[in-house]
């Protein structure tokens, strides 16, 4: 790590961190679901930059995590610290199973993982008398930690900019470790990866489960965000702009996801103040993102810093 | 035993719907490696104007003829300037017409507004006829079996009888070849995409007549054409056929026996086949 980054990494540390204190609630509200998204974008990342695989069912795992963490607390009123986790592990539990999709690859993967996707939505959506239908679920108290509740949208913000820190530590060392190693050479070449002797599947299969572990953890820290959680969360949309939002802001890279993520929600919440047909505008976000910025901002900052020689993170 | 009859003929008549989305999707893929995610707004979008054509003209058969039609240009436009700069890479394709997809449904939201708008069918259609057995049944759903039939069948000998067909099929094989052999392959794409686009913007009326159109719509009818494919295995013609009955069908006993897991009935089947046959039934290696 080289001082420029140093001093990159310490200011955006440093104004994480006083954002509360200068700016309004509005800020702080979105700059909180910046962490969030950002957080289920690196998950996405995790396979689509080291891994080479487009998961497009990321949502499924946010939201079985959100709906299972939601459901305990207000229905069967169990504390935080029972849902929480059990939310963690119903959304890993789910990669566990939907990981039989890295059987496949290429667009076969892209497709399956759509259509996976779309059980866990049809499943909130339909089974209404269990999971309330298009009302979802209302009225998720804040979360309750060692008998602290944290109520203010303040300690809230702080709350989740330490999980996402410590995920982002986390995610480094994992991607830096031997085992992020084999995965960047599946992505490269499997075949020669297959012949030196690495069981590619079951590293795919792996990468596939710890993505989905860290978008359930997205979900929880949604579903106390948001204080409630309907079928939107689970839905093809989600799946394919978390996945944007990882390319927007540079795939293979940590504070891609995050950045990608601010650009996305800030964009749209900014055009939809004011224009009507958002949704178009974030269509075309995504045209031009893949046909003139491939390597999303950071390669972008990359390629110029470099001076042209190098792009990083080509999806 | 009466209403599982009348189930089959619904999910018939549903697969017919899907088969004339899926087969544009699959040969799109299996000549050009193309993944069109927008082809579910293809089919809004050509529902949207048929419906427009049929209430100014009155005539149904013209809406879906302009319907089709309509969406030619459109899907030529996006083929030429969009679709082909991302060159075989998949990912970039499927985000890139997921972002057409947004726009076009986004416009489409403002001129046809947000409610739920039914293609009107002409009085010939409307009603129910008995079949064999006393079963009565809407007389549309019936006669879209009969046109499903129809185009599958002349899709087919298009595909599997005529020279162009052979040149397709070599194309899907083997592109640099069919090229090397002197054949426009350019000129065959857009040939194809253009035959995938009209089928997509038919498909769009005559489903609109029975399943109504409105925003949202394109993805629901997408999903369970990439079933479809899923099942019948990317690039297969056959494939689409079998691949449509199969989800017409589960998705018509599924909505029936088990309301609120219809989707479980769906796409459980599709993992479990996955596992065995990654490709689908019909899909090739390489």
């Amino acid at each position: 790590m080289n001082s420029y980054r140093v001093i990159l990494a310490s200011t955006a540390l440093v104004a994480a961190l006083i954002a509360p204190l200068v700016t309004g609630q509005y800020w702080m509200s979105l700059i909180t679901q910046v962490y969030i998204y950002g957080l289920l974008a690196l998950s996405v990342d995790l396979l689509l930059g080291h891994a080479g695989l487009y998961s497009l069912c990321q949502a499924s795992f946010f939201a079985v995590a959100a709906y299972t963490t939601a459901i305990l607390q207000v229905r069967y009123g169990y504390p935080t610290i029972v849902s929480a986790p059990a939310g963690l592990v119903a959304g890993t539990l789910l990669a566990g199973l939907y990981g039989c999709a890295v059987r496949t690859r290429g667009v076969y993967f892209i497709l399956i993982t759509i259509a996976l996707g779309y059980i866990i939505w049809g499943a909130f959506y339909r089974w209404a008398s269990f999971t309330g239908g298009d009302n979802g679920i209302t009225n998720v108290p804040p979360p309750t930690v060692l008998g602290v509740s944290i109520v203010s949208q303040t300690a809230y913000y702080y709350f989740v900019l330490g999980v996402v820190l410590l995920c982002a530590l986390g995610y480094r060392i994992l991607v830096r470790s031997p085992f992020g190693l084999s995965l960047r050479g599946i992505k490269g070449s499997e075949s020669r990866m297959q012949s030196l002797g690495y069981r590619t599947t079951m590293h795919l299969y792996v990468a596939f489960i710890i993505s989905g572990a860290i978008a359930s953890l997205a979900g929880v820290l949604y579903v106390y965000y948001n204080r409630f959680i309907n079928p939107v969360a689970a839905s093809f949309q989600i799946s394919v702009e978390v996945s944007l939002m990882a390319i927007v802001g540079g795939s293979g890279t940590i504070v891609g996801p995050f950045i990608g993520a601010g650009i996305f929600l800030g964009v749209r919440n900014w055009v939809s103040s004011f224009f009507e047909m958002h949704t178009a505008v974030m269509g075309i976000v995504f045209i031009a993102t893949v046909l003139w910025a491939p390597g999303g901002i950071v390669g972008f900052i990359e390629r110029w810093r470099t001076g042209g020689r190098k792009v990083k993170g080509q999806p | 035993m009466h209403s599982s009859i009348l189930q089959a003929i619904n999910g018939i008549s549903f697969a017919a719907l899907l088969f004339l989305l899926a087969s544009g999707f699959t040969i799109t893929f299996g000549l050009m490696r193309v993944v069109n995610m927008a082809h579910g707004a293809y089919y809004l979008v050509g529902g949207y104007i048929g419906l427009t054509i049929t209430r100014y003209t009155g005539s149904f058969a013209l809406g879906v003829l302009g319907g089709g039609l309509a969406v030619i240009p459109l899907g030529y436009l996006i083929d030429r300037f969009l679709v082909s700069r991302t060159g075989e890479n998949h990912l970039a394709q499927v985000l890139l017409t997921v972002g057409i997809a947004f726009v076009l449904g986004d416009v489409a939201l403002h001129i046809w507004g947000g409610d739920n708008l039914k293609v009107p069918t002409p009085i010939e259609l409307r009603g129910a006829i008995e079949l064999p057995g006393g079963i009565i049944y809407p007389t549309y759903r019936f006669v879209l079996i009969l046109f499903g039939i129809v185009v599958g069948l002349s899709l087919w000998l298009l595909y599997r009888k005529t020279q162009i067909g052979a040149v397709v099929r070599a194309g899907v094989d083997d592109r640099e070849i069919v090229s090397a052999i002197g054949i426009n392959i350019d000129w065959l794409f857009v040939l194809v995409s253009a035959l995938a686009s009209f089928l997509a913007g038919m498909a769009g009326v005559v489903g609109g007549a029975f399943l109504t159109l409105y925003p949202g719509a394109e993805w629901e009818i997408l999903i369970y054409a990439l079933v479809v494919v899923i099942f019948g295995g990317l690039g297969s013609l056959e494939g689409a056929m079998i691949g449509a009955l199969i989800v017409g069908l589960l998705d018509a006993y599924g909505r029936w026996l088990l309301p609120e897991f219809s989707y479980f009935v769906l796409f459980a089947p599709m993992a479990i086949l996955l596992l065995f046959r990654p490709r689908g039934i019909f899909g090739r290696e390489g």
